[in-house]
């Protein structure tokens, strides 16, 4: 159980999918306008990434390796069908706002990649913590580096205006340009943090 | 050969179990997702261009057929009437004019003495900050009192001329689907 445990918590920080392994740019740049914008949309992968790696590890023993991207590609395009219209019928506004990154999830490398290069080795139940621990990373990353364009694009944190009144948003930060910064630092710092760490494990 | 026969088995397996299940999944779906289109998209513009009525718009809206498309099938327009004591006094309805970049849709609000009441814009892609100068009020109304009657035309706003126009086409498209249609929508 161990492992299963060191499965779930590995997506949290140690392969942290957009700083540590930086795949799936695209809607990290793309929807971080706001808080609630990331996490949208780290849900929705979440949930498109949980059930493609369960399925996909379920079918693991009878699809044949020539056609197992075309496989898990069908797999993958079913679930975010589903999340399209699931968050379409139910929370249409947020569905406004992500718009043509939801279909885009399809081709999320993340996805594709847990399903390569983990599922279609592993049982279900351990693919499940696979899904699961590297989705919650990956909404948590999205949701931090959303809240802190939020925060300075606009001065609201989740809608709610927190600045002084004489802040002057810095709206550079909602722009495409203003989305690569965010992440630079964010990388950078996640970079010291480790650093700090492991020189503190070296001097003992 | 037993490999090929295996890689088709599987995904064709795959393929038709996605199907199946999407297609369910489309079913259930369909009536919130227009239902919340409405809400979101429609119902906004619907309240902006009724006044002065005691009903629900949204809930009395009726489907009138206005045409064919090019596979025969019926074409459908939703109306939104505005009552007034179970009376009919006014309608909502949505017509679409080619702007400079995609289509733009317009609520349109036509009493039935055959004048415009207001108008609202439902979509459109418009350049912003200047072709999307065709959504504020000193634009659409313009249109307010006109006579709902063959084409409408007001001024256009200058660098937005093809937004301007399609918005115009639009409320012409409405004003002409009321007019052929008004037995079926009053």
């Amino acid at each position: 159980m161990a492992s299963l445990q060191a499965e779930f918590t590995k997506g949290l920080w140690k392969t942290l999918p957009p700083f540590r392994l930086v795949l799936g740019l695209c809607p990290t740049l793309a929807v971080t306008t706001s808080g609630i914008n990331g996490m949208g949309m780290g849900l929705a992968t979440t949930f498109v990434l949980i059930f493609s790696n369960l399925f996909v590890s379920l079918l693991r023993k009878f699809i044949p390796t020539q056609v197992r991207i075309a496989s898990f590609i069908v797999i993958i395009a079913s679930f975010v069908v589903i999340v399209e219209l699931a968050m379409q019928a139910y929370f249409y506004p947020l569905f406004r706002v992500l718009g043509i990154f939801i279909p885009l999830i399809v081709v999320n490398c993340i996805i594709l990649g847990r399903a390569e290069a983990f599922a279609s080795k592993h049982p279900p139940v351990v693919s499940l913590a696979d899904g699961l621990g590297i989705g919650i990373g990956f909404t948590v990353s999205l949701f931090v580096l959303g809240t802190i364009r939020e925060l300075l694009g606009s001065g609201t944190l989740l809608g709610v205006p927190v600045m002084w009144e004489a802040f002057e948003p810095f709206s550079f930060m909602l722009k495409p340009p203003g989305a690569f910064v965010a992440l630079g630092l964010l990388l950078g710092l996640m970079n010291l943090i480790s650093h700090l760490q492991a020189r503190k494990g070296g001097s003992r | 050969m037993r490999d090929i026969i295996k890689m088709m088995v599987v995904l064709t397996a795959i393929g038709a179990a996605s199907g199946l299940t999407l297609s369910v999944i489309y079913r259930v779906t369909q009536t919130p997702i227009e239902y919340q289109t409405i809400k979101f998209v429609k119902e906004p513009a619907v309240k902006k261009v009724l006044t002065g009525y005691d009903n629900d718009p949204i809930m009395d809206r009726k489907k009138v057929t206005v045409g064919t498309d090019e596979q025969g099938k019926p074409v459908e327009l939703t109306v939104f009437p505005a009552k007034k004591d179970g009376e009919t006094f006014a309608v909502a309805l949505e017509g679409k004019g080619k702007g400079y970049h995609g289509t733009i849709g317009v609520m349109v609000g036509v009493r039935k003495d055959g004048t415009i009441l207001d108008i609202g814009i439902t979509s459109q892609s418009e350049t912003p900050g200047v072709g999307t100068k065709v959504t504020e009020p000193a634009f659409t109304d313009r249109f307010k009192g006109l006579s709902a009657t063959g084409e409408i035309a007001v001024d256009g706003i200058s660098g937005a001329t093809y937004s301007s126009k399609g918005v115009m086409a639009a409320v012409t498209q409405a004003v002409g689907y009321v007019n052929t249609f008004k037995q079926e929508i009053f």
